[in-house]
């Protein structure tokens, strides 16, 4: 915002107000009910009631992510992520899947850049279950060598089926952060070399869980069929005696700027080439980022974005894309800064990777000089904002954006209000963004190129 | 209304426990689903319609199915069903592709065709407050599709690539071999186009399968949302799909089904650092009594992550990071298959312990524990999938397509609470025995040939696009 002055701000504004009636139609489609506040040890709880379908999700986000791992130990938080899934003190091993899929539900973790989250989604008359097993295992996991020792083989096999034998993973997890980043917290692998998980300890472990699995450092999110005060009384009765921790040291993720880096991977996997290009984005939640966010859609939102007709059809160069802020491991919503916008595409072999990559920066060109045309930018935004409501249908989907809102911006009523934001988006501001920060120079480029396939007896790691 | 006193007084009950968090909680049965308020309608034409309440979110959800799928594809060209579902939305007599792809999203929705075995469907979503809009976009693209010769030649080059893709993905491959292993000659056996159907791909065949399959009386429309009142809504859709013509509909040439038997395929994939195994043969239809059994086995066997398979290969051996069973229920004959995907250096131990698994299930009645956990699993699975509009109209793609009544839904926990361990026995003698099941596993054979091989004869096949 800064250097486009105050001029630019006010012209803004008066742009925002024409568009108010819109938006706040929008912004009645649906209002999710919130009732948040602070256990006496520091958890943050968000509750939403909804009595549709008897179906409650539970939700519990912890503070810390891949990118706080330390040099030497990649893939811990994922790692440790497994660890979680070995039992505790009341649910010892063995018995966790048990207690939530005898009971109807089901159970899942996942691990990402800035955090990680557990859930269960149950026939809501089961709720005490899941408040029961994530309560035990923030107070008291079970950690053994031999949990470790299993969880590490566990993970390295997660590594050959998920990464080492699909086409495209190995190339997004391990080379991509590197191009994409200067500053070794974001730019190593977020599965880890197997080097790494080996030398993780059980003291490791022990460290991990007691400095960030600390109430103060989680978030819990329950949305569904509930009731709100025997909800609240059950939480209190699982959680409010798990002890407090000192507030965790944040890892500095500052980049020194653009890593602009390039690079072409052979994969022996693959068929079909693909290109992954990215920028440098702005802050979450910004001016600009709420900008980006709109041009992200003009580019990739749905059949009618520009991508799919221009690259897709008319081009006929591009077979699939994918894009977002964030890209691959983050969406929109659930990262610290700094991340990129990032989009992967891949395309016919007739063209390569060059003529791929020219042909992006002439949409983005185009935006650069013209902006969005008013009929274009309005069905964009409809789009988005029904994709908005889809993606709330779910009670984990929303339970899942409540402990997000809560963890990255203390404020969970953005469920509510941030489709506003993007409505509010103008042209001018799009083509601004376009403009600072999808520039030729701060562009990262991996191009992934199919490797002839090894003979038998070769190996293709 | 009586389950649901039942249930407020179990509730009540729980409430006055001693809090104790050292155990379990103890929770009150799982309660039944119950369906929103349906309204149906058929018109003249033949065009049957189902209109399903859901007011929590302002959006609409549409279905427009057709008994027709990769079944009724010509036997020259496997996978020509797929290609008319989705070219169905590139271009009309009136409407461009781009302008069809505008004005939905201009909408707030979607609109695609896919086909599977036995259904082609048009799937679209939109805000409510555009259902007549949505209705009419639905319309055109279902009856004046015009499959513009430039739109074939696109979707041919691309689906030719995405095969070529799909070609690189190991459990793509192991399912593709698998069906067409356990159906031999009945069309149920390819999965999809070849490289040599797609090569000959054309906008005539198109064209005589959308006129042969896309009739209204083969069709159901399937709205679920915020809708107007039903004499309303019959109006929209009279005005938009009143005018389109009854035509017959030939039932497709009976196919007989092959009777199962071991048969051991190996397909080479150089460099592949793991092999994927497959192992099954044909089983249950969604109507046969012995569907719900046979699913509450498969929870047992490899459902979830305290099943049999999953705590066995993964859990205690740790051969693998994902082990399961499935079970695929077309309209003429389901599939059910064991599978897993292991390092290359243990194919051997692991497919014993999944065929040991498999023979278990024939040899053993479940225990009570399992058969109740495997229960509630399963009926939890269910509740947990009906939260969203498009998981709803699925199920009533799939109702329709199958033949079941709207009670299904209602009924289906109850059915899944009465079987009976002699019941799971039966059906897993009838579909899981291993002795006469299909064997498929892709894989870098110099590595895994000689594992493989200690089941049996094998047969190592090439990759064939």
């Amino acid at each position: 915002m800064k250097p486009n002055g105050p001029s630019f701000v006010l012209s803004t504004f008066m742009k925002y107000l024409t568009l108010l009636l819109a938006p706040l139609l929008a912004a009645a489609d649906y209002t999710v009910p919130i009732e948040r506040y602070t256990l006496p040890n520091g958890m943050r709880v968000v509750l939403s009631q909804d009595n549709a379908v008897p179906v409650v999700a539970v939700y519990v986000i912890y503070n810390v992510g891949a990118r706080s791992e330390e040099k030497g130990r990649t893939g811990f938080a994922h790692l440790f992520e497994h660890m979680m899934f070995e039992g505790s003190a009341n649910a010892p091993k063995g018995t966790q899947d048990k207690i939530i899929e005898s009971n109807g539900g089901q159970m899942n973790g996942s691990t990402h850049p800035d955090y990680t989250d557990y859930f269960e989604t149950l026939p809501s008359n089961k709720l005490a279950s899941a408040l029961f097993l994530e309560s035990d295992r923030m107070r008291s996991l079970d950690i053994s060598a031999e949990n470790l020792q299993n969880q590490k083989e566990a993970v390295k096999q997660e590594r050959r089926l998920r990464f080492d034998n699909e086409p495209y993973s190995t190339a997004i997890v391990d080379r991509w952060p590197q191009i994409a980043f200067h500053n070794w917290q974001s730019s190593h692998s977020l599965i880890g070399s197997f080097e790494d998980l080996n030398a993780a300890s059980v003291e490791d472990v022990r460290r991990f869980f007691k400095t960030y699995y600390a109430p103060n450092n989680a978030v819990l999110a329950i949305v569904g069929d509930i009731k709100i005060p025997e909800t609240k009384k059950l939480i209190d009765q699982y959680f409010s005696d798990i002890p407090q921790q000192p507030p965790p040291k944040r890892p500095d993720l500052s980049e020194p700027g653009a890593k602009g880096a390039t690079e072409i991977y052979k994969d022996p996997l693959a068929n079909v080439p693909g290109v992954i290009i990215g920028y440098p984005g702005p802050p979450r939640r910004s001016a600009d980022f709420n900008a980006l966010y709109m041009l992200d859609a003009v580019f990739t939102g749905g059949d009618s974005s520009r991508f799919q007709l221009d690259l897709v059809k008319g081009k006929q160069s591009v077979l699939q894309f994918e894009a977002n802020p964030g890209w691959p491991f983050a969406a929109a919503n659930d990262y610290k800064a700094p991340e990129m916008y990032a989009m992967f595409m891949l395309h016919k072999p007739n063209f390569n990777g060059t003529q791929i990559i020219s042909q992006v920066q002439d949409e983005i060109a185009k935006i650069q000089k013209d902006g969005v045309p008013q009929d274009e930018l309005q069905r964009v935004r409809t789009y988005v904002r029904s994709t908005g409501i889809m993606q709330l249908q779910s009670a984990l989907g929303r339970a899942r954006l409540l402990g997000q809102y809560e963890v990255f911006d203390n404020n969970p009523g953005l469920i509510n209000t941030e489709m506003q934001t993007y409505m509010g988006v103008t042209s001018e501001q799009i083509q601004a963004v376009a403009r600072k920060y999808l520039v030729p120079e701060k562009r990262s480029v991996l191009e992934i190129v199919p490797a002839p396939k090894p003979q038998g007896g070769k190996e293709g790691q | 209304m009586r389950a649901l006193i039942a249930i407020v007084i179990a509730g009540a009950a729980l409430c006055a426990q001693p809090f104790d968090r050292t155990k379990p909680p103890a929770t009150p049965p799982i309660p039944d689903y119950k369906l929103p308020p349906i309204e149906e309608a058929k018109l003249p034409n033949g065009l049957a319609v189902v209109m399903v309440e859901d007011n929590r979110f302002p959006l609409v959800t549409a279905r427009l199915t057709f008994r027709a799928g990769s079944r009724n594809d010509p036997p020259d060209r496997p996978g020509l069903s797929g290609d008319v579902a989705a070219l169905l939305i590139e271009g009309t007599k009136t409407r461009t592709s781009r302008q069809i792809a505008e004005q939905m999203a201009a909408i707030g929705g979607t609109l695609a065709g896919s086909a599977d075995a036995d259904g082609l469907t048009l799937s679209a979503v939109a805000l409510s407050e555009s259902t007549a809009k949505l209705l009419e976009l639905m319309a055109d693209v279902a009856r004046n599709a015009g499959f513009p010769q430039e739109e074939v030649a696109l979707h041919q080059q691309n689906r030719k690539q995405a095969l070529l893709q799909q070609m690189s993905d190991p459990s793509y491959l192991a399912h593709r071999e698998f069906h067409e292993l356990v159906f031999g000659k009945h069309p149920y056996a390819h999965t999809g186009p070849t490289m040599a159907s797609l090569n000959k791909l054309d906008r005539n065949a198109v064209l005589a399968y959308r006129d042969l399959y896309l009739v209204p009386n083969n069709a159901v429309l399937i709205l679920i949302g915020k809708l107007p009142p039903k004499a309303e809504a019959v109006k929209i859709i009279e005005a938009q799909f009143g005018s389109w013509s009854r035509k017959e509909v030939k039932a497709p040439a009976e196919a007989p089904l092959p009777a199962p038997k071991r048969q051991l395929v190996l397909v080479d994939r150089p460099g592949s650092v793991q092999a994927d195994i497959h192992i099954g043969r044909l089983a249950a239809t969604r109507t046969d009594p012995d569907y719900v059994p046979l699913q509450v086995g498969r929870v047992i066997l490899g459902g979830g992550t305290t099943s049999r398979m999953f705590v066995d290969i993964r859990e205690k051996e740790g051969f693998a990071y994902d082990a399961h069973a499935e079970q695929a229920p077309n309209r003429e004959a389901g599939t059910f298959a064991a599978v897993t995907q292991v390092r290359n250096e243990v194919v051997e131990p692991a497919m014993k312990a999944v065929i040991g698994e498999l023979e278990r299930m024939e040899k053993e009645r479940v225990s009570a524990e399992e058969l109740s956990n495997a229960k509630n699993f399963a009926s939890g699975s269910f509740l947990l999938m009906m939260q969203t509009q498009n998981a709803l109209a699925d199920q009533f793609v799939m109702m329709r397509n199958f033949g079941l009544p709207n009670e299904y839904l209602e009924k289906f926990t109850g059915r899944v609470r009465a079987v009976e361990p002699d019941q799971i026995q039966a059906a897993a003698k009838k579909y899981m025995g291993p002795e006469q099941a299909v064997i498929v596993v892709v894989g870098d054979a110099s590595k895994i040939q000689k594992a493989v091989e200690k089941f049996g004869t094998v047969t190592v096949t090439k990759i064939q696009p």
